[in-house]
C-alpha cells in the first residue's frame, strides 16, 4: 500500500480496532459474568496494558534514533488509545464515579488525564492555523529577545518624536499606557481565547486617545509607534499560543505518572489481597 | 568609494609581470593570438588576476573524484597521476567512511549524547592535512602518505607538463570525474572559471582543446541519457555529438550575488541572463546540462514563470518541431534565462532537423499546461525560483497549519547528533509552508567548491552532502558558500567543555555542522519520523508535482 493510501486508511484501521479492541473484552467479561467469573480482571488487566501502552508514545519520543515508527502513527493510535481507556474505564469500574476514597483519586486523576489529552490534541488542531494567519513566525524562545527589540524600538520612537517635536504629549502617554504593553507579553487569556481582540481594542483605544493631541509630526511618529504595537501583538499571540501548545504537556505526563503509580498500587493490592 | 571591478580581487597574490611573462613564453599560452581579446579583458590581465600559481609536494591530492571545483589546471612542472576506474578508497580522500549503525550503537546514543554542545574526542579533531608551512602556493591540503603503495595497488595514468585538465567540472558544474595526486614535486597554473571561459571564447586553440575533451569524455553519454534523444540511431547520435555547440550563462558563483540580491526578488530576476527571447527565431535545440533556468511569458506588463529547468531538461523543442513540419518560420513562444549559472548545450537546427525530428515523435507542448494554471497558482513558484529552493533536493519543508512549534524535530536531530541540532527550525516563509535552515543537499552544492581538503562530500550513495568531521579545518568556505545560510561553523570543545584551541595561534578550532539527512542512522531522517503532525517533509523541489504532499 503506498502512502497516500495508507493515510486515508489510517483513521478507518483505528476505528476499527479501537472498536475490536473494546468489544473483545466485553465480550469476554459478559462471558465471564454469567459464569460467575471475576470480568473485572480481565478489564482491569486489559486497560492496564492500554495504559502502558499509552505511555510508550513518550518513549517513543526520546528513541528518536531506533526505527520504532513515525510518530504521526504513535499520536493517532496514542488518541485512540486514550479514548479507549475512558470506555474500557467505565467499563472496568461499571460506573462513572467509583466508591472509595483511593479508587476516586484514581478516577479523578484518570478522568483529569483524559480532559488534558483531549485539550491539548484540540489545542494542537487549532492553533497552528491561527498562528500561520498571524503573518509572524518566530521560534517560543526568542519571543523575550524579540520582546526587547520592539520595546527598544518603541522608546527610540518616542525620544525621537520628543526630540523633533519639542512635545512630550506622546512620551507620556507611552509612560502611562505602552510602556507597560512593551514590557513583557501581555493579554495572554485574550489571546488565548479570542485570539487576542480584546488586546487589539485596547491598543485602538490608547493610539485614538493621544492622536486627538497630536499635530502631523507627532502622528507620523505615533504610526511608527503603533507598527510595532501591532507586532507586538502578533509576537503575544505567539506567546500565548506556543505557550499553552506546549505546557499542556507539563500537565499531562504528571498526571500520566500519576495515574500509572495510582493504577500500580491498584494492581498490587488486587493481586495480594483480592486474588 | 569606486564601483567594485571584476579584478579586484585576483586570484592569486603571487602572480607578478615576471611570473605573467613566464607563462606567456610557455608553448600554452604563447600560440594564443593576445590581439583577439577585447580591450577590457586582456590575456595578460587574465593571466594576473584569473590565475595562480600553486604548488604540490608529492603524495599531495590535486583534485578528488567527486569533488565541484570552480578551475582547472595546467601542469608547470612535475609529473601527475590520474588513478583510474576504480578510484581510490574513500577514506584516502579525506571522505567520511560510510558506517551504519547497529540496533545497539543506534541506541547508545541515548546515554552517549552530551550536555556540552560539540564535544569532540580531542585526537581525532586535529585533520590529517598538510600544513602551507607559510608558503601561500602551497595551500592546506589532504595528502597520501604511500604513493609507492597506491601506484601498486591502482591503476594510474600520468599527466606531464603542459596538461591540461579540470575544466570540463570548471566550465561544467559537475563534480571532477577522476582523482590526481602529484608524483613528485609539482608546480601548476590554476585558472579560475572566469578566465578559463574567456580564454576558450577567444582562443580556438584552447576552444578546440577544450570543446574536444568534452565531446570525447562527456557529451555522447549526456546526449544518450537525454530522454528526447534515447531512441535515436548511432549516426545520428554521432552526427549530433559533433555539431552541438558549448554555452554557460550566468555567473559560476552564483551565490555570491544571490545573497546580495535576494532582498529583492524582482532586481534578482533582472539580473538573470537571457538565453532565448520570446518571439524570436529558435537557432537550435537547448539542453540544460548543469544549473537551472527559467522559462517565462510575457504576461501584462511582466514577465511570467511558466517552469523553471534543470539539468536533463530542453528547450526549443515545440516550435522547431512545428517549424519542420509546417515550414513555417519558428518563434519562441518563451524566453530563457539563467538563474545562477546554467551550463547549456546548442543542437544546430539544421543538425535536427536532418537527424532527429524524423526519429521522434511529435513533442508534447511542455509549457501550454503551466501557461493554462490560473495566475493566483504562480506564487509558489516563483517564490521557489526567486529564493533559488529550487536547489534543494531533500530541503526541509514544513507545513504551518500542522506544525505545533513544539520542537520533536529539533530534539529528535540533537538525539542522534550528540546533543547537537544540525538545523534551525526557522526558514524561508511562503503562505503556510516554511522551508527551514537545513542542509537542503543540493543539486548544485556550491558548498563543495573551494573545501580545500574535500572534507565537505556527497555520500557514497543517495547524493547526500556530508562532511567529514575529522578532515574538516574549519575554514568556513562552505558556510561562506551556502547561499542559504544552512551550515553552521561550530566551536569545538573537549569532554569538559573547555573550548579547542589551536596550538599554533590560540584560536578555537571551527568546524562546519550541518544536516547529514541522518546518514549512517538506522532509520533515516530523524526529523521526519519524530513529527507527530506530519508537518514535516523532506522534499526534492525538483518535483514540484509531489510538493505539499505527505511524504
Amino acid at each position: 500500500m503506498n502512502t497516500p493510501a495508507r493515510k486515508t486508511a489510517l483513521p478507518w484501521v483505528l476505528l476499527a480496532s479501537g472498536v475490536l479492541l473494546f468489544l473483545l473484552p466485553w465480550f469476554w467479561s459478559r462471558h465471564l459474568h454469567a459464569h460467575l467469573g471475576r470480568p473485572a480482571l480481565v478489564t482491569g488487566w486489559w486497560l492496564f496494558a492500554v495504559m502502558v501502552f499509552l505511555c510508550g508514545f513518550n518513549a517513543r519520543k526520546r528513541l528518536a534514533m531506533l526505527p520504532l515508527g513515525s510518530a504521526s502513527a504513535w499520536l493517532a493510535w496514542h488518541v485512540t488509545g486514550g479514548f479507549l481507556t475512558l470506555a474500557l474505564f467505565w467499563l472496568h469500574t461499571r460506573s462513572l464515579w467509583p466508591r472509595g476514597l483511593y479508587e476516586q483519586a484514581l478516577a479523578g486523576l484518570f478522568y483529569l488525564l483524559n480532559f488534558s489529552g483531549i485539550v491539548g490534541w484540540i489545542l494542537q488542531r487549532a492553533y497552528p492555523r491561527m498562528l500561520t494567519g498571524s503573518g509572524v513566525e518566530i521560534i517560543y524562545e526568542r519571543i523575550p529577545a524579540e520582546v526587547a527589540r520592539l520595546r527598544g524600538g518603541a522608546e527610540a520612537v518616542v525620544l525621537a518624536c520628543t526630540r523633533a517635536t519639542g512635545s512630550d504629549t506622546l512620551a507620556r502617554h507611552y509612560l502611562e499606557t505602552l510602556d507597560w504593553f512593551f514590557r513583557r507579553p501581555r493579554f495572554f487569556a485574550s489571546h488565548a481565547l479570542s485570539g487576542g481582540r480584546k488586546a487589539r481594542a485596547w491598543l485602538r483605544q490608547q493610539c485614538a486617545a493621544v492622536r486627538l493631541y497630536l499635530n502631523d509630526a507627532e502622528r507620523a511618529h505615533l504610526n511608527r509607534l503603533t507598527a510595532l504595537a501591532e507586532r507586538k501583538l502578533e509576537i503575544d499571540f505567539h506567546h500565548a499560543a506556543q505557550s499553552l501548545m506546549k505546557r499542556w504537556l507539563l500537565l499531562h505526563l504528571p498526571l500520566a505518572a500519576a495515574v500509572m503509580l495510582l493504577a500500580l498500587w491498584h494492581v498490587f493490592l488486587v493481586c495480594v489481597y483480592a486474588l | 568609494m569606486s564601483r567594485p571591478q571584476r579584478w579586484d580581487a585576483p586570484f592569486g597574490p603571487d602572480m607578478t609581470d615576471a611570473a605573467v611573462d613566464r607563462l606567456l613564453a610557455r608553448p600554452e599560452f604563447a600560440t594564443i593570438r593576445a590581439g583577439r581579446f577585447p580591450s577590457h579583458a586582456p590575456l595578460r590581465e587574465i593571466l594576473r588576476h584569473d590565475t595562480r600559481l600553486v604548488r604540490f609536494k608529492a603524495g599531495d591530492l590535486v583534485v578528488r573524484e567527486g569533488d565541484y571545483g570552480s578551475s582547472a589546471f595546467v601542469i608547470l612542472s612535475g609529473t601527475l597521476r590520474v588513478v583510474l576506474t576504480p578510484g581510490l578508497p574513500r577514506e584516502l580522500l579525506g571522505r567520511r567512511p560510510a558506517r551504519r549503525r547497529g540496533w545497539w550503537q543506534s541506541l547508545a546514543q541515548l546515554w552517549r549524547s552530551r550536555r556540552i554542545p560539540e564535544v569532540r574526542d580531542t585526537p581525532r579533531a586535529a585533520p590529517v592535512t598538510r600544513a602551507s608551512d607559510g608558503d601561500t602556493t602551497m595551500l592546506r591540503r589532504v595528502f597520501l602518505q604511500d604513493v609507492p603503495a597506491i601506484l601498486d595497488a591502482h591503476k594510474t595514468a600520468v599527466l606531464t607538463e603542459g596538461a591540461l585538465f579540470g575544466e570540463l567540472a570548471a566550465l561544467g558544474r559537475v563534480p571532477r570525474t577522476a582523482t590526481m595526486f602529484a608524483e613528485t614535486d609539482a608546480e601548476l597554473l590554476e585558472i579560475r572559471w572566469q578566465g578559463l571561459r574567456e580564454i576558450r571564447r577567444f582562443d580556438e586553440g584552447w576552444r578546440r582543446t577544450i570543446d574536444e575533451h568534452y565531446r570525447a569524455n562527456a557529451l555522447r553519454a549526456h546526449l544518450r541519457a537525454t530522454p528526447l534523444l534515447a531512441n535515436l540511431d548511432g549516426p545520428a547520435i554521432e552526427q549530433l555529438t559533433e555539431h552541438t555547440l558549448f554555452e554557460t550563462y550566468g555567473t559560476f558563483d552564483w551565490h555570491v550575488s544571490y545573497k546580495r540580491l535576494h532582498e529583492e526578488p524582482a532586481a534578482a530576476a533582472a539580473h538573470e541572463p537571457l538565453i532565448a527571447r520570446q518571439g524570436e527565431h529558435p537557432d537550435g535545440l537547448l539542453l540544460i546540462r548543469a544549473g537551472f533556468a527559467r522559462v517565462t511569458a510575457k504576461l501584462g506588463n511582466g514577465q511570467r514563470t511558466l517552469i523553471y529547468l534543470g539539468a536533463g531538461d530542453h528547450y526549443g523543442i515545440d516550435e522547431l518541431y512545428a517549424a519542420w513540419q509546417t515550414g513555417q518560420p519558428a518563434a519562441l513562444e518563451t524566453s530563457l534565462t539563467a538563474v545562477g549559472y546554467v551550463d547549456v548545450l546548442r543542437v544546430p537546427t539544421h543538425i535536427l532537423e536532418k537527424n532527429v525530428f524524423p526519429q521522434i515523435p511529435p513533442p508534447p507542448r511542455r509549457f501550454a499546461a503551466a501557461a493554462a494554471r490560473p495566475l493566483a497558482a504562480d506564487g509558489l513558484l516563483e517564490w521557489l525560483v526567486d529564493e533559488r529552493l529550487i536547489n534543494g533536493t531533500r530541503a526541509m519543508l514544513i507545513d504551518l497549519d500542522r506544525c505545533t512549534r513544539c520542537d520533536d524535530c529539533v530534539r529528535a536531530c540533537g538525539a542522534t547528533h550528540g546533543g547537537n541540532p544540525r538545523f534551525l527550525r526557522a526558514g524561508a516563509t511562503r503562505d503556510h509552508w516554511m522551508v527551514t535552515h537545513a542542509c537542503m543537499h543540493c543539486a548544485d552544492p556550491v558548498c563543495m567548491i573551494g573545501c580545500p581538503t574535500g572534507a565537505i562530500h556527497r555520500a557514497e550513495h543517495g547524493g547526500v552532502v556530508v562532511i567529514n568531521d575529522d578532515t574538516c579545518v574549519g575554514c568556513g568556505t562552505c558556510a561562506n558558500s551556502c547561499p542559504y545560510d544552512n551550515i553552521v561553523m561550530s566551536v569545538i570543545r573537549d569532554a569538559r567543555g573547555a573550548v579547542l584551541l589551536d596550538a599554533a595561534d590560540r584560536e578555537p578550532i571551527l568546524k562546519a555542522t550541518k544536516c547529514d539527512l541522518c546518514e549512517g542512522q538506522l532509520a533515516g531522517p530523524a526529523c521526519v519520523r519524530a513529527c507527530p503532525h506530519d508537518a514535516l517533509q523532506r522534499v526534492d523541489f525538483r518535483d514540484l508535482a509531489a510538493f505539499g504532499k505527505p511524504s
